[in-house]
């Protein structure tokens, strides 16, 4: 009886629900892992990449995070190319205030200009919704590090660590074990490569396998962020003992 | 001939306004209040073309205010001259420009800093530690370019202001109804008791 | 649908700012058709309007525009006193002698007429039309305050394109009290005790200012707006006729005639020995 209900967005079932929705949140659970977490000192975002092919270039497209202005980023969980069109509205948004206001706009109000859109089409008629949720890292001097999630529905919410994706109730509950309210930038990343080691489907994991940011501050107080480089990775993966064994047929 | 003064110090700012309002040869009004409140930090002083300068101030506020309910922020002393700027720049090209010139006095509610933006009918910006328009910018820099410094207290702001206002009483043929002064700290904005009655001549 | 991708695709910075003109237009249409004006398909419709009704520079102008006027208003311990001339002049050609320029918005609301007579009598009457429409939607008189305002932004939405007013909006509210308010086309909008208005303004302040205070008796403040109106109707060309007596008080206003001002000059000459320049000797 659903049938009737679940070819546009803009109807609720009798249930009170709106399919369309939930079919999109369906969509992104079966999209690689990502998470991010929230330090003293910074704020780390990691993802699994679904490696489809050997001859697929590996590092000349960074897939699953993005950065959307000086002060942010953010990891994507669901359909590519519907992210695309949502990042390059954030960063035009973000452009458009830094250009009015001269100073980068407040993390959670980019947030929310995102998810109006996204909310805009759980309701116009004759639209899909767009497949992707966000998990945003961010600074601002308001509220300094901040870690958001939104999903298709156009909902957002303030996190300390959160994950989306594949297997995210697992590595939901192993954040929730494990994450201590007063580590570090270091511990959290260490943090995150655990748990994204055991929500993976291989135990072994590499740099091919996964992408790795941090959103901190220098010595000298400036805010950076920083999408990691394969080489940084793989000694992340190394000094927690969880570096994939060097690949016999690769050796000379 | 209407007098917009500007002085910041260690942790506030002045912003001083004349307080006639003109019409051709009539003084209708002597107790004008050239300043409006945009949000708790902000305050901005205007002088112009008759009607645009209310308008565009009022305009400016509603939107400041709008979005302080929006976003839950106020938006800070930067944010708000960049974006009056932007308004009066947009303006600018537009069929009927608003003809005024602003002096924005704010301070910063988390570092507590001052600042004073001058900004003019042109949408040209500047962050000033001390600014005027229109001819007291003949009388007054002078007077404060010798005398300011950027960590003087407020009594010393208040003394300099006492030079200028002096001076101007002494020299502009038009008498400007004396001046409205407000003061801006991290608690607010608060309008200033500034006794003004005394007559002054040239020696 | 592409009209709503378009709309959900629009800049926020221009779909999120509440824009002051074209809301005030917006919000003006949806409360009348009377604005919705054809406006003549010219650049400079100021300089357009000047050069057709300006009979200064060029006195074979095609339109006349009715001028010159004094009017005065002024608050006081008893309420406000509003008083005017009755003359409407288009160049040097009076046109009328019994023009009503106090416009009665309400029971207790009164507007003054100075500048384009036309524009005066056509915006008080839209304005007297708010107000009673706010009086329907809101169960309560607007205060002057607010119709002041509606006027304001009204004149203001057509600046530069050549209205000529100055009025003032005198009325008693119970949030307000006694409010009197200065409205003219630049814009401009002045709360205050006392305004003169109109090419004999000059006039008339210096009659009203010499003698004015906050504690004048009913008595003292109507014969001081009398005799100030008086003044300007005799030293201004472009003023005279009747002397138009109005007093707003907390019950609403108090029509004091519509007087000639010739039989009231000479009494003033005769009887207290003012305006001894004019003589009535021939010799």
């Amino acid at each position: 009886m659903s049938r009737r209900y679940d070819s546009r967005t803009t109807i609720f079932s009798p249930e009170g629900r709106l399919y369309q929705v939930e079919y999109a949140l369906e969509a992104i659970s079966h999209a690689g892992t990502a998470l991010g977490i929230l330090a003293q000192d910074g704020i780390v975002l990691a993802a699994e990449r679904k490696v489809t092919s050997k001859l697929l270039e590996q590092d000349t497209s960074a897939e699953k995070l993005y950065i959307l202005n000086d002060n942010m980023i953010c990891a994507v969980a669901g359909m590519t190319a519907d992210a695309n069109i949502l990042i390059n509205y954030a960063r035009q948004a973000a452009q458009r205030y830094l250009l009015t206001y001269n100073e980068d706009i407040p993390c959670e109000q980019l947030v929310r200009r995102l998810c109006d859109l996204k909310q805009g089409y759980t309701q116009h008629g004759g639209l899909r919704p767009f497949g992707v949720s966000f998990i945003y890292a961010g600074y601002d001097p308001q509220r300094q590090f901040q870690l958001y999630q939104s999903n298709p529905s156009g909902n957002y919410g303030g996190w300390k660590a959160t994950s989306v994706g594949a297997n995210n109730a697992s590595a939901q509950s192993l954040l929730k074990q494990d994450y201590k309210e007063e580590c570090d930038l270091k511990e959290a990343c260490g943090l995150a490569v655990k748990v994204l080691s055991k929500t993976m489907d291989s135990t072994k994991l590499s740099s091919e396998k996964i992408e790795f940011a941090t959103v901190g501050r220098t010595p000298e107080g400036k805010i950076y962020h920083h999408l990691w480089g394969a080489d940084e990775i793989d000694a992340l993966l190394k000094e927690h003992g969880l570096a994939k064994p060097v690949d016999k047929d690769n050796e000379e | 001939m209407e007098v917009l003064l500007g002085i910041t110090g260690k942790d506030f700012t002045i912003i001083c306004a004349s307080k006639a309002a003109m019409r051709g040869a009539t003084i209708l009004k002597a107790s004008d209040d050239k300043t409006r409140n945009l949000n708790k930090h902000n305050l901005m002083a205007y002088s112009g073309e008759a009607g645009d300068t209310t308008q565009f101030a009022e305009y400016v506020q509603a939107n400041v205010q709008l979005y302080s309910m929006r976003s839950g922020t106020h938006l800070g002393p930067d944010a708000v001259a960049n974006f009056v700027r932007g308004e009066v720049a947009k303006a600018l090209r537009s069929r009927r420009p608003y003809n005024v010139n602003l002096l924005l006095g704010g301070v910063d509610p988390t570092t507590g800093k001052p600042s004073l933006y001058w900004c003019d009918y042109l949408a040209a910006l500047a962050k000033l530690p001390y600014a005027a328009h229109g001819y007291a910018q003949y009388y007054c820099l002078s007077i404060l370019d010798k005398h300011h410094h950027p960590d003087i207290e407020l009594d010393q702001g208040l003394k300099i202001l006492r030079m200028c206002t002096d001076e101007l009483k002494r020299r502009l043929p038009i008498d400007f109804k004396g001046v409205l002064v407000k003061i801006i700290t991290k608690d607010g904005i608060r309008e200033h008791d500034y006794v003004d009655d005394k007559q002054i001549l040239p020696a | 649908m592409d009209a709503l991708v378009s709309q959900l695709e629009t800049p926020r910075s221009q779909q999120e700012l509440y824009n002051s003109e074209e809301e005030q237009e917006q919000l003006a249409l949806s409360l009348s058709p009377s604005l919705k004006f054809a406006l003549p398909p010219i650049a400079q419709s100021q300089a357009w309007l000047r050069a057709m009704t300006d009979d200064y520079s060029n006195p074979n102008c095609p339109i006349k525009i009715a001028h010159g006027t004094t009017t005065l208003a002024f608050r006081f311990q008893g309420g406000i006193i509003v008083c005017t001339d009755s003359r409407a002049t288009a160049g040097n050609w009076i046109a009328s002698q019994t023009v009503k320029k106090v416009i009665e918005i309400n029971s207790s609301l009164l507007g003054t007429m100075a500048g384009g007579a036309a524009d005066c009598q056509y915006w008080l009457a839209y304005l007297g039309m708010q107000c009673r429409l706010h009086e329907l939607r809101s169960k309560r008189r607007i205060t002057v305050a607010a119709a002041s305002k509606i006027l304001a932004n009204l004149v203001y939405s057509y600046k530069g394109m050549g209205l000529s007013m100055g009025t003032m909006c005198a009325g008693v509210t119970p949030q307000e009290g006694p409010a009197l308010y200065y409205i003219d086309s630049d814009g401009t909008r002045l709360a205050g005790n006392l305004f003169c208005v109109g090419s004999g303004q000059t006039f008339a302040y210096g009659v009203l200012d010499a003698e004015y205070r906050y504690d004048l008796t009913d008595e003292e403040a109507l014969e001081l707006g009398r005799r100030s109106i008086l003044a300007a109707m005799h030293r201004d060309a472009y003023s005279g006729g009747f002397i138009n007596l109005y007093h707003v008080k907390e019950s609403g206003w108090v029509k004091h005639g519509f007087n000639d001002m010739n039989p009231i000059f000479w009494k003033t000459k005769l009887g207290k020995g003012e305006f001894s320049n004019v003589t009535a000797d021939l010799n």
